[in-house]
């Protein structure tokens, strides 16, 4: 331990002379003796999670996961069961780990009331009184969040009117419609204006209008400069929103980064190729005569499908063959480029089936 | 802004969501209950009974049956119907959200049950027309007032220790302990709200120097403190079952693996 650390921590908090949570933080590395510099690295982590497990009895929620996210937009993929929504329990406090150490935006989000004022969340489940209205329920939970009766009334008002809801807001919440519930919600998380948005599965039930007006209302929320964090188990619905996304599965990371961190992690994996020829047959034989494939199969007449791990190399011989004419290709076709063949090729690696 | 600031607005929430006709006309049915069987009797017998008696009838059938029930159906649930309903999140999320939403729920239960003990303790001493009818209103009333306190803080607590099955828990201690132990002169039936609230009418209506000679288990059943002492008790009581609940709420995990699919 370096002492003259905790002194630099103790320094720079007696600098910031009015209450913040950054001096909060300060001190209390101070007081714990940790060296600044490392303090301050989580303190500008939007998410810093070390080796965390939840364990629900015997059951795994949550595996030994350990993650650094900085502030920004970020999906959560995972197919239902993943342990997408224990993460976020455990992100937003609701739970506490078995094992390792939660912190979101520098603070341990499980019993920090001041965390809960930078923090919006949409959960999964519904949970809305029927028999209330959505500016009577926005206004409650902004109160709650701290703020006086005419604020909160201010603060819910204009949250309804940017989630588009505000000539409902009047009318009980048991008369709308899934789309209107679904904004009502996401009102509550945003009227207090937090500074990170928690979302979890946020697209459920929606129809494509009521989708595409929440995507935009998100690209907005992005585009403004806050930090949003969503789950779900469709991938183009992340795909709309960010390149950044953590892959969940059985409780594990599988995966994290954009989406070409993803594409260099796969470089090894065999990818399947599908090539039109006028002999197929001849076409396979000699590329598995030069080792350019592991497996190739007819499809159909003409249409080889052949499996590779070098698809450089293969590139390259079919460039060359075409050119010389022994071959002629009409169509060559990979796997396309979105994410979702990225997250089946995890997918398949993880159930050891790649 | 910290809970204290919160409460009133769970309080006004709560208040203008419970406002229901249905609901209206259930607490008054619950109030009109034990005047109603007061005027039976009243009017079978023809005559006033004597003071002790109509103080026990309208403790039992006002301060026992009509708030423990009343109260037993607003507190109970005050959390596992939030848990239930999933909207516990909501709460949750809020700084010092659970502490000001229990507060908020305890003071509506408080709010709402109050007046149905109340009217129902005038209503049943009016028509019994006791001699001593001025000292009966202010005992019951007064017990009234200490039996919603403190079975609300009871019965929340009980929603809180046991948010799944919370109605069935509470009619279970009810019966086990406020009904039953209660009244069993052991050590521990000064633990129960229903003892004190019992030692506190003999004392407030001088039952004790009027009884104590003829029975000589009187002391066991009623006590021997003053009625300064058991009010003293009772609201420790109120205080620790409100503290409990408190503390449950804040570090207990109301997330279930059911609820988080995994």
């Amino acid at each position: 331990m370096d002492p003259l650390s905790t002194r630099q921590c103790a320094n720079v908090a007696v600098a910031f002379r009015k209450e913040s949570p950054l001096r909060n933080s300060l001190l209390l590395a101070a007081d714990r003796r940790i060296p600044i510099v490392s303090h301050l690295k989580a303190f500008n982590m939007l998410l810093d999670l070390k080796n965390v497990t939840r364990l629900y009895g015997t059951v795994i929620g949550v595996n030994d996961l350990t993650l650094d996210l900085p502030p920004g937009a970020h999906g959560l993929l995972g197919p239902n069961g993943a342990g997408k929504t224990t993460l976020l329990n455990l992100i937003t406090g609701q739970l506490s780990p078995t094992l390792g150490s939660v912190r979101v935006l520098g603070e341990s989000p499980r019993l920090s009331s001041r965390l809960r004022q930078r923090v919006g969340y949409l959960p999964g489940s519904e949970g809305m009184y029927p028999n209330v209205s959505a500016i009577e329920w926005v206004t409650y939970l902004t109160r709650l969040q701290g703020y006086h009766a005419k604020k909160a009334g201010e603060l819910a008002r204009n949250a309804l009117d940017r989630v588009g809801i505000a000539e409902h807001m009047h009318r009980n919440i048991s008369t709308y419609s899934r789309g209107m519930r679904q904004r009502a919600r996401l009102a509550q998380a945003i009227a207090h204006e937090p500074e990170f948005l928690i979302l979890d599965e946020p697209f459920s039930g929606l129809d494509p209008i009521a989708r595409h007006a929440m995507t935009v209302f998100l690209q907005d929320w992005i585009a403004h400069g806050h930090s949003l964090l969503l789950a779900s188990h469709v991938l183009h619905e992340i795909e709309s929103l960010t390149r950044s996304f953590l892959l969940l599965c059985g409780g594990r990371l599988l995966a994290s980064g954009s989406a070409d961190d993803i594409h260099d992690l796969l470089a090894d994996i065999p990818t399947e190729v599908m090539l039109r020829s006028q002999d197929a047959k001849r076409l396979a034989a000699e590329l598995i005569g030069e080792g350019l494939v592991e497996s190739a199969r007819i499809i159909e007449d003409g249409l080889l499908k052949v499996t590779t791990s070098s698809s450089l190399d293969l590139s390259h011989y079919l460039n060359r063959v075409s050119g010389e004419g022994r071959h002629l290709i009409h169509e060559l076709r990979t796997a396309d480029d979105s994410l979702q063949d990225v997250f089946n090729s995890l997918m398949k690696i993880h159930r050891g089936t790649a | 802004m910290n809970t204290l600031s919160r409460i009133p607005a769970v309080f006004s929430f709560e208040w203008r969501r419970a406002l229901t006709l249905p609901r209206l006309a259930w607490m008054l049915a619950l109030a009109m209950f034990a005047p109603a069987l007061m005027a039976t009797v009243r009017i079978a017998a023809g005559e006033s009974p004597p003071t002790e008696v109509a103080a026990i009838v309208v403790y039992i059938l006002s301060v026992s049956v009509t708030c423990m029930m009343a109260v037993f159906l607003w507190s109970t649930p005050a959390v596992s119907s939030e848990l239930e309903g999933r909207s516990w999140v909501y709460l949750a999320m809020r700084p010092h959200g659970p502490l000001a939403v229990l507060l908020g729920k305890y003071l509506v239960a408080v709010s709402w049950t109050l007046p149905v003990g109340l009217i129902s303790a005038v209503l049943s001493i009016l028509i019994v027309g006791a001699a001593d009818t001025p000292r009966l209103l202010a005992v019951e009333c007064g017990l009234v007032v200490l039996s919603c306190f403190a079975y609300s803080a009871l019965f929340l607590l009980i929603g809180v220790v046991v948010p799944k099955r919370a109605m069935v828990a509470g009619v279970a201690y009810a019966l086990l302990v406020e009904v039953s132990l209660a009244f069993i002169p052991a050590a521990v039936n000064v633990l129960t709200v229903q003892y004190r609230l019992r030692c506190l009418l003999v004392r407030w209506m001088d039952f004790d120097v009027a009884m104590a000679d003829r029975n000589p288990v009187f002391t066991a059943y009623f006590g021997e403190e003053s009625a300064l002492w058991h009010l003293g008790m009772l609201t420790i009581l109120t205080l620790v079952f409100l503290l409990a609940a408190g503390l449950l709420l804040r570090y207990r995990e109301f997330t279930s693996a059911a609820e988080t699919e995994t």
